[in-house]
């Protein structure tokens, strides 16, 4: 089953007068695989829908109180197979991320040396988030014989590699 | 579970390929071998033959070991035989390099030598296709480098098959009609089977995924992409066609030869254009060495291909356009394997040194374990070097040959010292040599089971 949708209300950043794409943009990247996204706007938010089609999202729009608008945001199915590691079990019942990293941009290996840095900083049983440019191959033996499970897919234009790890107990 | 491990016996492969191109070179700098002796003589045969299975067999198997299962995110199947194939290719080898040199020295033929060598080849490459093919099968729908790699399998087994045939002829085991048919019209088959469709397959596919990760330009396959991997199969498909219409009729047209040629070309410029695409597409504005060394492999093929069409500069080039194979096998095939080494070998032993203390302690970086400057020197003394000998040979001047080549032999020796350099971890500065944890990596064999 997939996740419930995460929410996201930009009224009050358009009330005060700043630019939400940013932040929607930010939302977008952190969902898990087949989570998507619900979203609040004084308006109805034309542009956003090519956007979000061309990152593999279909879209219902409705008129609620106020003349305001919800939208949810769902994945197209066309999404890659999530894979995960043998010991991850309900990788949807994971808390929330206490880190998020965008490694998009980083060359290999370097992406692999941050996540395992920063997984050495959580605390057993929580979640970090990352964006990697490719799969990391090497990373997911390493991250199993730390005792982390990991969980991850790339998302629908294939071009970005999301990974949520649960760090294991200290070892 | 998707992911990959090291390789345990990719660094001995490369260490054994490494020698054999050293040897090789050697021996062609004694002057052994073309264009001191005949381009089917003997002494060229066992030269011909260290170089295309002890150095580009042994590195492209090596190799493949460690990087299908990157390319198609599985586990190898039958990981356990890697150090029997080896075992098996280089005594293989070492056979069958003494049966030629029987043939050479006393103008006798070798019964015993040739045909056991072919067998422990046969038995060698059969099991490293067969690990190979296992992994790809397990793991369809295959990406499109992977597809190229399962092409180049095919080859690879046609090619040793009629290499074991040749084997049987030539020490005078078998005499059929047949056989002897394919060696007086096969060899220039053997041969484009093996550096074409073997060697030069795999190295296009795998290099698909290799530059876009290290330029960090984008991955997803190409309609040239594909139309290269269909011209291959096509021009494969013809060569091994005419092998077997050899068998029915012995006086089999060449035209199917001369439309795989013409498909390899077609081929050839499309991977180009996808090359020059990827490099104008990366995101990484500086290039590493490799990638650099790497792109002066790709000059190469496309001048040997394209001249090697043109008839005459083929027939400029000497017997059986041997300058143009010789700007194939030096320039593209042993230019791209160096190149990719370099990369390969130091990350490799930065995972195997560093890997299990990641993100606990301070770790050098890939890139300081070798040093880049001194390198570069070394890749354009080697492609200088080729170039030369290529030229030599149009010129058919032997003299300057051998001494194009004891410059290239020089750089070989060069750049194989980084690589060393780069397992000693001598570059390295010395706080971060050796974090506490880190196992030590050996020159060339695996670290002890209990140590990973």
């Amino acid at each position: 089953m997939n996740p419930a949708p995460r929410e996201l209300d930009v009224r009050p950043i358009l009330r005060s007068g700043g630019e939400p794409f940013q932040a929607i943009m930010e939302a977008v990247s952190g969902l898990k695989p087949g989570q998507g996204l619900r979203l609040f706007a004084p308006f109805r938010p034309l542009p956003l829908f090519k956007v979000m089609e061309s990152r593999g999202f279909g879209h219902a729009a409705k008129e609620i109180e106020g003349g305001d608008w919800e939208v949810l945001f769902t994945p197209n199915a066309t999404g890659t197979p999530v894979e995960a590691s043998a010991d991850a079990e309900n990788a949807d019942t994971w808390p929330d991320p206490a880190e998020h990293l965008d490694l998009t941009e980083l060359d290999p290996p370097e992406p692999m040396v941050r996540i395992l840095a920063a997984a050495e900083r959580l605390q057993p049983g929580e979640v970090l988030f990352a964006l990697l440019s490719r799969e990391p191959i090497f990373l997911f033996p390493e991250l199993a014989k730390r005792g982390h499970q990991w969980a991850g897919n790339f998302d629908e234009t294939r071009t970005t590699f999301r990974i949520f790890v649960r760090a294991g107990k200290k070892g | 579970m998707p992911g990959a491990t090291l390789s345990r016996w990719t660094m001995s492969y490369f260490a054994a390929a490494c020698l054999f191109l050293v040897i090789g070179q050697g021996i062609m700098v004694a002057g052994y071998g073309y264009p001191f002796a005949d381009v089917d003589a003997p002494e060229t045969l066992a030269l011909v033959h260290v170089l295309a299975i002890g150095w580009l067999g042994l590195l492209m198997v090596g190799a493949l070991l460690q990087f299908v299962p990157v390319l198609v995110a599985a586990p190898l199947r039958g990981g356990r035989l890697a150090l029997p194939v080896l075992l098996l290719l280089v005594s293989g080898l070492l056979l069958l390099v003494g049966g030629f040199g029987t043939m050479a020295d006393l103008g006798e033929l070798s019964p015993a030598m040739l045909p056991l060598g072919a067998l422990l080849l046969v038995t060698g490459f059969g099991l490293a296709a067969a690990m190979l093919a296992a992994t790809l099968v397990a793991a369809r729908p295959l990406p499109l480098p992977a597809r190229f790699v399962g092409l180049g399998l095919l080859a690879l087994v046609a090619t040793v098959l009629i290499g074991a045939v040749f084997a049987l002829v030539l020490s005078g085991t078998v005499a059929s009609d047949f056989a002897t048919t394919l060696l007086i019209h096969g060899v220039p088959s053997h041969a484009a089977l093996g550096l074409g469709g073997w060697l030069t397959l795999t190295a296009v596919g795998v290099s698909y995924r290799l530059l876009p990760m290290f330029m960090l330009a984008p991955e997803e396959a190409r309609g040239t992409s594909r139309l290269v991997w269909w011209a291959g199969s096509a021009a494969l498909a013809l060569v091994v066609g005419r092998i077997t219409w050899l068998v029915l009729d012995d006086s089999a047209a060449q035209g199917p030869l001369a439309f795989a040629a013409l498909l390899a070309g077609i081929a050839t410029l499309l991977y180009c254009a996808d090359v020059i695409r990827l490099f104008r597409e990366r995101r990484r504005k500086a290039v590493e060495l490799n990638i650099r060394a790497s792109y002066a492999a790709f000059v190469a093929l496309f001048l040997s291909v394209v001249l090697f069409i043109v008839p005459g500069a083929r027939a400029a080039a000497g017997e059986g356009g041997a300058a143009l194979v010789y700007l194939f096998v030096f320039g593209w095939l042993t230019g791209l394997g160096l190149a990719q080494l370099y990369k390969i070998v130091p990350f490799l032993t930065w995972l195997e040194c560093y890997g299990s203390v990641l993100g606990r302690v301070a770790v050098p970086r890939v890139q300081d374990l070798v040093r880049e400057r001194r390198s570069s020197l070394w890749f354009c003394l080697y492609y200088g070097a080729v170039a030369a000998a290529t030229g030599a040979l149009f010129a058919e001047s032997a003299l300057w040959f051998r001494a194009a080549l004891l410059l290239q032999l020089i750089a070989t020796v060069g750049l194989i010292a980084e690589l060393v350099r780069a397992r000693m971890l001598s570059s390295v500065a010395e706080p971060l040599r050796f974090p506490i944890g880190a196992p030590r990596p050996h020159l060339f064999l695996p670290i002890a089971r209990q140590q990973e």
